[in-house]
């Protein structure tokens, strides 16, 4: 037998179950979304109704532009907030190094619900931060922070930061520190040497972490559903009643289409950016 | 007389309970070379992140040019560093690297011309302004390191083994080359090495570095030919180490008597040397000679012997030899094409009194230098 | 100075992170029916509800689940990661995007195609377990084949040929050479799957069915509902589980080697 028969015959049942269990169904989602839909099964009829409904309703477009724009705010936060703790972790001589980073990623373990729970705790009309207010007389009646698009990037930001810490992480190990005491040697002070030195450096870990960010936000359900409500539907919640409420398999489909192009654009984006400024 | 480029005053760091690097006192004149050698570990590159404002000291003084500079930050110290692994910023161009400092000191676009193209051509980078670091071999990165730490005509030029990285060949021409320029320019330099020949071509001045501290400071000359401790005498060259103990102190003539197992040596007297005390006899290898038994010259020291080895070495001989004790002894001869020791034969070993030295000794570690002496 | 900035802004960041967590946990021993923080009162009574069949049936689910997934993780994943370190066979970049395939498609995708894949093809009754677990074994395969690679790829294949020159035979190899190399990915893999699994929402809403719903899924719907501090206790507990599976065997297989490796695709 040559060699890479044995490949063939090692990969033969894991890429039988992939192309059954994954291929497979993303090409009928693929199909149904360009499906007429009756009684929640779609039918073989090619229509392309779908996609317009979904693309000129207000409500739906609505929906599309504000799981976008919670994408790409996310991103930026998570790469905000990422940013300062990577960099001290990475450099820091602390021997409590090791701890600060297990604390930083231990919300990696927890399921999104706990990590947004404790969110709407804390923001809910009868929630400490309503009560403390109003104890101190700040305000008169309570604040309305939930349910909110804005509460919702700051849960998805929250529960995605861990991500933007460690690609950040990476990044910054990739980066020989004598090259920021050369900058600093040569007169540049700690700002100017992050700046010309340090950032440019790890713009690959602070761009992968936006994507990650970003492609795991907008596919979000529970963070969106548990802070957010009727008036704050995503791509994610859509999907949910399509599918499940309204049984509505095609539209959810052709949702679900949107959703993955939607990925791939910023992703395609992105990378072109990238080659922009490289040549 | 002017200020000293740089000045270190019990300069100290703890790194934990076990390991100290300083004190350290060591003074850097205007125009001077001077190298810290030691081996892999005892504190070069700490020293040297000391200076440069990226370690703070424990305690002790920094002056460059005769202010304090302990509590200004890096970038204030006006300092020419070029690192281990260059550190060139791979983002940028040659061009850009060597101006980067030129920038941050707000210097004209059309001086920072200038003086890049300048430095280029000082370390003969004619024509590769454009390219990046990346697209560059090791010693054309080496030259981009140093012209980028020169082109700001530092007060002082650190320099941390920035040969280490380079092939052998390479290694020999930047040596020449750097100190050519650095005498040029009259910059005043701390270079660290671990490499002996490095610090012995390069250098007015050799500080040589052991656990942290400096064990001798000297001219490569001083620490070649009185080198003050065991350890500084088989760092720098090769040593026949003999132990010994001093039978008379005080001979007529300043000489002192000193017995070992392979025979009695007469050498000049060195500090306080006390009656019995042990000593270590030390005798550079060049300087132990060779001749048929009983032909050793008036008034030196000779010592029968056994060549075990011989090993031809193209333009010197290495010959090994047994001493009467049985301990073993190296020496080269010159080849002058004429005598040729035969294995097994019965030679003089001899060598002038001011050619051999003692310290105190034998320091616990001695057979680890005499090991030590057959590099 | 600046450093001074940079350690608070950090130590800020931390307690961002951490507060929510913190908050839930407080909430759980609330004394009264709402989710009172800092909490009323002290008691179990909302941990004790949370003990109750109705929430004790997911968990025990989920954690079936999950082991299920993680073991069969491992089984699809080894041979995978196996084949995929031939350098170079007529459609290995196929089975290659195959494999990190299901990375770039959000879960919950995953999970509707999967939802109608399985109504279409007739075998609508696998909603439950079955499907739970090929949905969670598709969406960790890429990582497990990503560990077990990392860890494989700590020795060259050449070592291999060496043992095979010494006259082992192919399975031997495997045993004695391979596998042993494998242990550490294989260990991290199935840790990240169990994980994965448990803590799923997108794609477990899709294709659980009543009696067979995970116990993120439950919380999911009984939230509708509104808000109980039995909740809170319930979002304790399941965190307990893989912090103590982390502890127990994170450092058997030094899950730590995989973090940065990992970092790119979670
Ligand atoms: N940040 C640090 N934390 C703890 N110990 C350190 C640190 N930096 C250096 N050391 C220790 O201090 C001692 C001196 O280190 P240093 O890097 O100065 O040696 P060196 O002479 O430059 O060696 P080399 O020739 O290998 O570069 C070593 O024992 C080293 O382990
Ligand atoms: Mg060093």
């Amino acid at each position: 037998m040559k060699p890479q028969g044995s490949a063939y015959l090692l990969a033969a049942f894991p890429a039988a179950f992939l192309l059954l269990f994954f291929a497979l169904p993303i090409l009928l989602l693929l199909s149904t979304s360009m499906l007429k839909s009756e009684d929640m099964v779609p039918i073989a009829q090619l229509t392309t109704a779908n996609f317009s409904t979904l693309l000129t309703k207000k409500l739906y477009v609505d929906a599309i532009l504000r799981t976008i724009g919670i994408g790409v705010a996310v991103g930026a936060l998570v790469v905000v907030l990422g940013y300062p703790v990577a960099y001290t972790l990475v450099r820091t001589q602390s021997r409590w190094q090791p701890v600060l980073v297990a604390l930083a990623l231990s919300p990696l373990l927890a399921s999104v619900i706990v990590r947004t729970y404790g969110w709407w705790v804390l923001l809910n009309h009868d929630g400490p931060i309503n009560n403390f207010l109003l104890a101190m007389g700040v305000i008169s009646a309570p604040l309305r922070m939930l349910p909110s698009t804005a509460v919702i990037i700051v849960g998805l930001a929250h529960a995605l930061l861990p991500y933007g810490v460690l690609t950040i992480m990476a990044a910054l190990n990739g980066v020989n520190p004598n090259l920021e005491r050369a900058a600093m040697s040569l007169g540049a002070g700690r700002v100017r040497t992050f700046v010309s030195v340090t950032l440019p450096l790890t713009a690959s870990g602070v761009i992968g972490g936006f994507l990650l960010a970003f492609g795991v936000a907008i596919g979000a359900y529970a963070t969106p559903a548990i802070l957010g409500g009727p008036g704050t539907q995503t791509m994610a919640t859509l999907i949910y009643s399509f599918m499940m409420t309204l049984l509505d398999w095609s539209l959810g489909s052709a949702m679900g289409v949107i959703l993955l192009a939607s990925s791939f654009v910023v992703l395609a984006l992105i990378m072109l950016a990238g080659r922009r400024s490289e040549s | 007389m002017p200020e000293a480029a740089l000045e270190l005053r019990g300069l100290t760091k703890h790194f934990g309970a076990s390991v100290t690097v300083g004190p350290i006192d060591l003074i850097v004149r205007q125009g001077e070379f001077v190298t810290l050698l030691g081996p892999s570990g005892c504190g070069k590159t700490t020293t040297l992140n000391m200076i440069g404002g990226f370690v703070t000291p424990d305690a002790g003084g920094i002056h460059l040019a005769g202010s304090p500079v302990e509590t200004l930050p890096p970038w204030r110290r006006d300092l020419g560093i070029v690192f281990q692994d260059y550190a060139l910023f791979p983002h940028r161009t040659v061009a850009e690297n060597i101006g980067f400092g030129l920038r941050m000191r707000r210097v004209g676009r059309a001086e920072i011309a200038r003086r890049v193209y300048e430095a280029m051509q000082l370390v003969r980078l004619d024509g590769l302004g454009d390219r990046r670091p990346g697209q560059l071999s090791g010693g054309q990165r080496q030259r981009v390191a140093l012209a980028r730490a020169l082109v700001i005509r530092p007060s002082l030029l650190l320099l941390d083994e920035p040969l280490s990285n380079l092939d052998l060949k390479l290694r020999e021409e930047m040596r020449i080359e750097i100190s050519t320029l650095q005498r040029r320019l009259g910059i005043a330099a701390l270079f660290v090495t671990h490499d002996q020949e490095e610090a012995l071509t390069m250098s007015d001045r050799i500080a040589v570095m052991r656990g942290g501290r400096i064990e001798q400071l000297g001219s490569a000359r001083e620490i070649y030919e009185a080198p003050a401790s065991a350890f500084v005498a088989g760092f720098i060259g090769s040593t026949n180490l003999i132990r010994g103990s001093v039978i008379a102190p005080r001979q007529p003539g300043g000489t002192v008597r000193v017995d070992t197992g392979a025979g009695p040596a007469m050498i000049p007297i060195v500090g306080d040397l006390p009656d019995g005390g042990a000593v270590l006899l030390m005798i550079r290898p060049e300087r132990l000679k060779l001749a048929s038994p009983g032909a050793a010259p008036e008034g030196t020291n000779a010592w029968s012997a056994q060549v075990v080895r011989t090993i031809y070495l193209g333009g010197r001989m290495e010959v090994r030899l047994r001493l009467r004790d049985g301990g073993t002894a190296i020496a080269y001869a010159v080849n002058e094409g004429e005598t040729d020791w035969d294995e097994g034969e019965m030679v003089d070993a001899w060598f002038r009194p001011r050619d051999a030295w003692v310290i105190p000794g034998p320091a616990e570690d001695s057979d680890a230098q005499a090991t030590n002496c057959l590099r | 100075m600046s450093r001074k900035i940079l350690w608070s802004v950090v130590a800020l960041i931390y307690a961002f992170m951490l507060a929510p967590i913190l908050i839930t946990a407080a909430v759980s021993f609330n004394a009264v029916e709402r989710s009172y923080f800092p909490p009323r009162g002290f008691s179990l009574h909302w941990w004790s509800m949370a003990m109750t069949p109705q929430w004790t049936g997911p968990f025990l689910f989920s954690l079936k689940l999950a082991a299920l997934s993680a073991v069969a993780t491992a089984v699809l994943g080894l041979p995978l990661a196996l084949a995929l370190r031939w350098p170079s066979f007529r459609g290995r970049g196929t089975l290659q995007a195959l494999t990190l395939g299901p990375l770039v498609l959000p879960s919950l995708v995953t999970g509707i195609a999967l939802l109608q894949f399985l109504t279409l093809a007739g075998v609508g009754n696998w909603i439950g377990l079955p499907a739970l677990v090929i949905g969670h074994v598709v969406i960790c395969l890429p990582f497990m084949v990503r560990t077990l690679s990392i860890s494989l790829d700590s020795i060259p294949i050449n070592a291999e040929i060496a043992a095979a020159s010494l006259g082992a035979s192919r399975l031997r190899v495997l045993i004695e050479v391979t596998l042993p190399l494998a242990r550490s990915g294989g260990g991290a893999g199935m840790i990240f799957a169990f994980i994965s699994s448990f803590d799923d929402v997108n794609l477990a809403l899709f294709v659980a069915r009543p009696g067979q719903t995970p116990l993120t899924v439950q919380i999911m719907q009984f939230l509708e509902y509104g808000f109980s501090p039995t909740l809170a206790a319930l979002s304790i507990i399941s965190l307990l589980v893989p912090l103590a599976l982390v502890a127990l065997f994170g450092r058997l297989v030094g899950i730590g080697n995989f973090i940065y490796q990992d970092h790119g695709h979670a």
